[in-house]
C-alpha cells in the first residue's frame, strides 16, 4: 500500500473495547493495528472528543475524526480533517500529499493539445462514497509557451480543473506559486506557468453514492500563449472512473440482522 | 479534563434522534433533517494538536491485548494515526 512504500505505518484509535476490534480485525482481514480507548482518555488528551453527544448515546466518546500523520518523534508533520462525520481522507491522498506517490494501477488521462499535454488522474482506482480522494495533474509544456496562474486582469483566461457530476461534494486546487513573467510590450506582469509542474486537488466524493463503477467527468480550462502568439482559451472535457467499494456492514448491524431483536438505539448516528 | 458539555447539547441531542428514528424505520431523511444531525455532530470540531506540534503521549492496547505506543508502532517516516468513531456500529 501507498503508505507502507513510504515508510508510513497506519494505526486507528476508536473508543471500542478490545474485543470488538479484533473481531472486526479478524472478519475484514485488517493487518494494522486497531487501537482501543474505552474511556477515551486518549481522545480527550488530543482535544478532539466531541461533546455534542449526550451521555446517553452510544456515540458518547466518540472523537471528532482526525487524521495525524505523525513523525517518529512525536510532531505532527500533517493533520487531515472533513467537517463532516460521515467523509474521510484517504491514504491513497495522503500518500500522494506527502510523498507524491501515485499507485500504477489509479485511472489517468492524457490530454494533449499543441504545446501542452496534461496527465490527470488519481493516485488510486478505488473509493469509498464520503472520501476526500486526491488528484494529480502532470502539466508539460513545450519551452516558450505558457499558461496562465492568478489572479489575472480581464480578457485573460486563468488554467483550471473541475471535476463535475452530481457525486462530486467540494472540491479544491493546490498549486505551486505561479511565476511573475514581464510583457514589456503589454506593459504587465502576470502569473504565469511554464515547463513541467504538478498540481495536486481534492475532491470529495458524495456520501451516499452508488457503488461500483462511478465515472467523474471534468474539464481543463486554459489559455496557452507564446511570445509571440496567444491561442483562444480552451476547455477540454475529460473522464476518469473510480470504483467505490460498497459500504461494510458494521457488526452492530449484522447482529441485528441475525436475528437478535432491538430498534437501534434511539439518536444512534449512521455511517 | 472537565467536560465543555455544549449549552445546546439537549437540542443536538433531539436533532440526533430525529435523525435516527428515521433512519431505523428505512424512512426518507428530509435534508433539513439531515443537515441538522450533521450540525448537530459535527458542531465545534476540534482537530487537536497542528502540524509542527507534538501528540500526546499514549499506551492503548490493540485488537491482541498487545500495548502499543508512537515508538513500536511508527515506520521509519512516522505514522498515519486514525481517529475514528467505532468499529462497531
Amino acid at each position: 500500500m501507498l503508505l507502507e512504500q513510504n515508510g508510513v505505518r497506519i494505526a486507528a484509535v476508536s473508543y471500542d473495547a478490545q474485543e470488538i476490534l479484533a473481531a472486526f480485525a479478524q472478519r475484514h482481514a485488517i493487518g494494522f493495528p486497531l487501537l482501543s480507548d474505552r474511556g477515551s482518555e486518549i481522545i480527550r488528551r488530543f482535544g478532539i472528543f466531541n461533546f455534542n453527544m449526550a451521555p446517553d448515546l452510544r456515540a458518547y466518546g466518540v472523537p471528532h475524526p482526525v487524521e495525524y500523520l505523525v513523525a517518529r518523534d512525536g510532531a505532527v508533520v500533517n493533520k487531515y480533517f472533513v467537517p463532516n462525520y460521515q467523509h474521510r481522507v484517504t491514504g491513497s491522498a495522503v500518500a500522494l500529499r506527502q510523498f507524491a506517490t501515485v499507485d500504477r494501477e489509479g485511472p489517468a488521462v492524457t490530454l494533449e493539445r499543441g504545446a501542452l499535454a496534461v496527465r490527470i488522474g488519481f493516485p488510486s482506482a478505488k473509493a469509498f462514497a464520503g472520501q476526500e480522494v486526491a488528484f494529480f495533474a502532470n502539466f508539460s509544456l513545450q519551452p516558450g509557451w505558457h499558461i496562465y496562474g492568478a489572479p489575472l486582469p480581464e480578457g485573460y483566461t486563468t488554467t483550471s480543473i473541475a471535476f463535475d457530476g452530481p457525486n462530486v461534494g467540494s472540491q479544491r486546487l493546490e498549486l505551486p506559486a505561479a511565476k511573475l513573467l514581464n510583457f514589456p510590450i503589454l506593459r504587465e506582469t502576470l502569473p504565469v506557468y511554464t515547463g513541467s509542474f504538478r498540481w495536486l486537488g481534492t475532491l470529495l466524493l458524495k456520501h451516499p453514492s452508488p457503488d461500483g463503477r462511478l465515472v467523474l467527468p471534468g474539464h481543463l480550462g486554459f489559455q496557452m500563449c507564446s511570445d509571440t502568439v496567444c491561442e483562444p482559451p480552451q476547455v477540454l472535457p475529460f473522464e476518469l472512473a473510480l470504483t467505490l467499494d460498497p459500504f461494510l456492514i458494521s457488526d452492530r448491524d449484522r447482529r441485528l440482522q441475525g436475528g437478535t431483536t432491538g430498534a437501534p438505539e434511539a439518536g444512534a448516528p449512521h455511517r | 479534563m472537565p467536560d465543555k458539555v455544549p449549552h445546546d447539547r439537549a437540542k443536538k441531542a433531539a436533532a440526533m434522534r430525529e435523525f435516527g428514528r428515521l433512519r431505523a424505520a428505512g424512512l426518507p431523511v428530509p435534508a433539513d433533517v439531515r443537515a441538522r444531525h450533521v450540525w448537530a455532530t459535527n458542531d465545534g470540531y476540534a482537530t487537536g494538536p497542528d502540524p509542527g506540534q507534538r501528540i500526546p503521549d499514549f499506551a492503548l492496547p490493540d485488537q491482541s491485548g498487545a500495548i502499543r505506543t508512537l515508538d513500536d508502532l511508527a515506520g521509519p517516516n512516522g505514522l498515519l494515526l486514525v481517529f475514528h468513531r467505532s468499529a462497531d456500529w
